[in-house]
């Protein structure tokens, strides 16, 4: 799958489920900065999990993964192939 | 003199189904003769902060004067209750105090009466010490605002201090969505059933459920890390299994700290804690008026306790269970439709979950919400510390806060739950399991 879909699908969710209208985001956006705290975190992982069937192993989850979207993206393509 | 346009405040808020959680708290205070759902904040100035000029801007605040000029409409089957703007001319007390010890909050500020009867919901107090420092203390009925209400109401006064803008719809809660009521039920079962197993007994509590504390009064004991010791911290959390911020690492710690006072004393049990959780939508700017939190139940076996990494997982694993389980809305989903039972009915309800006693301890963090605040009014700042309501029983609660990257630890505590000798050892064990080598 590629990186723009998969940053597509997770701005979409973290967008209408998360964040305040009034915070917008991109691929680059540090999500801490936006407002995502460790709980929504664990929401996100979730998502994951549902949205491409795959399971972020323990090494994986460290900050840095979950930095920006295109950090995010990048773990989800590694463990889709 | 108010320099704002009255007319945009709004003339009624209903409660949050939090708020009326609070209320419940408030009369549960009252009964136990506990210090009542008070919250203060305190910020530590080096140097003299000017009593005029603080004044000045906290009667420039429009969401300051409606909190002087509201009383609460109960509610009944049909009506929710609500805030009822009555705009009696209330203005804020400052009152001015000159401290002899440094850095200590006199007992009359303590003690003050804010309950639900009281004639306004918010007091400040400006206190001058013998070195020059000086601080401001501000008190609130934690009916009316949150944590994160307070970080919101801290800017709204920077801004007036900057003569900034103000932006009146960040201020109250929005038109809530017409419920599901269907749904309403279904999540109020679910809910009742997890509670209910979650803090079914035994649970071991700091606090004994038939204590009084009559004299109403609760103290506080700080203390604090330098920033080597605060980054050693954040290590420790990232090692234990808290991977995403030091949350866990640290309920685990006062889990710990806690399970090993009551096994001295003798008290056996689960360790039961339930964590507040902002329920705002993230990165939202309001609202600064009501409380929007739910909570994360957590409950921990002895056997569990072995060492904090072991605890940090099984807490990590309840976390992400719950959130899955979406319990956090569907708690809040509860407390939203206990708006509708008469206050008497909804307080023999809760008081009967794990039979009168709340919780094993109460924890609280303000995260990194007043990290970076450098100054207040234009002046900068030397340190804060955030004084808890007390809920009774247990008694007893934990507050976690970073300042300039530096973890200071408070314990609001009744006086009859823990002894001088006990605090103590709590505050050494405390420290030995932050700063530990994971």
């Amino acid at each position: 799958m590629e990186a723009g879909i998969i940053i597509e699908e997770l701005k979409k969710y973290i967008e209408s489920n998360i964040l305040s209208g009034e915070v917008k985001i991109d691929g680059s956006t540090n999500l801490q900065q936006a407002g995502i705290d460790s709980f929504s975190t664990v929401e996100i992982i979730l998502f994951i999990e549902r949205k491409f069937g795959v399971m972020i192993p323990d090494d994986k989850l460290v900050p840095d993964n979950f930095r920006t979207l295109q950090a995010l993206s990048t773990i989800v393509q590694e463990l889709l192939n | 003199m108010n320099a704002f346009d009255k007319s945009l405040l709004p003339k009624k808020v209903r409660l949050s189904g939090a708020d009326c959680f609070h209320l419940v708290l408030d009369k549960h205070a009252q009964k136990h003769g506990a210090g009542g759902n008070v919250m203060r904040k305190v910020f530590y100035f080096s140097g003299n902060i000017s009593f005029e000029k603080t004044e000045s801007i906290l009667k420039r605040s429009p969401i300051i004067y409606w909190l002087c000029n509201i009383e609460l409409v109960p509610g009944s089957l049909l009506t929710i209750p609500y805030w009822k703007f009555t705009d009696r001319r209330n203005n804020i007390i400052l009152l001015e105090h000159h401290v002899e010890e440094e850095n200590s909050i006199p007992a009359s500020i303590l003690a003050r009466d804010i309950t639900i009867n009281a004639t306004r919901f918010i007091e400040a107090d400006l206190l001058h010490y013998p070195s020059g420092a000086s601080a401001f203390v501000l008190s609130w009925n934690h009916i009316l605002l949150d944590a994160k209400g307070t970080t919101l109401l801290f800017n709204h006064l920077n801004h007036i201090s900057e003569n900034s803008r103000i932006n009146y719809d960040l201020f109250f809660p929005a038109k809530e969505k017409r419920p599901n009521i269907i749904g309403y039920i279904r999540n109020m079962y679910k809910v009742k059933h997890f509670i209910q197993h979650s803090s079914k007994k035994p649970v071991s509590s700091i606090g004994e459920k038939d204590q009084k504390c009559a004299d109403g009064s609760s103290s506080y004991r700080t203390f604090g890390f330098n920033s080597t010791e605060s980054k050693k911290i954040a290590q420790n959390a990232f090692k234990s299994g808290s991977r995403f911020g030091p949350t866990l690492f640290f309920i685990a710690c006062c889990a710990h700290v806690i399970h090993k006072l009551n096994t001295k004393r003798g008290k056996k049990g689960d360790t039961w804690v339930p964590v507040p959780y902002d329920g705002r939508l993230k990165g939202a700017s309001g609202p600064l008026i009501s409380n929007c939190v739910s909570f994360l139940f957590y409950r921990l076996r002895p056997e569990e306790m072995n060492n904090i990494p072991e605890t940090v997982k099984s807490l990590a694993a309840q976390m992400t269970s719950q959130i899955k389980e979406q319990m956090p809305q569907k708690y809040n989903m509860l407390l939203n439709m206990m708006r509708h039972i008469p206050l008497w009915l909804y307080y023999f309800l809760i008081s009967r979950t794990g039979e009168g006693t709340f919780a094993s301890f109460l924890y609280t963090s303000t995260g990194d919400n007043f990290n970076e605040l450098r100054s207040l009014f234009g002046e900068p700042l030397k340190n804060l510390a955030l004084i808890p309501a007390l809920t009774y029983p247990p008694g007893f609660t934990f507050v976690f806060l970073k300042h300039d990257d530096e973890v200071n630890v408070e314990i609001a505590y009744s006086p009859g739950v823990i002894n001088e000798e006990e605090l103590v050892l709590v505050e050494q064990n405390m420290r030995e399991l932050l700063l530990a080598d994971y």
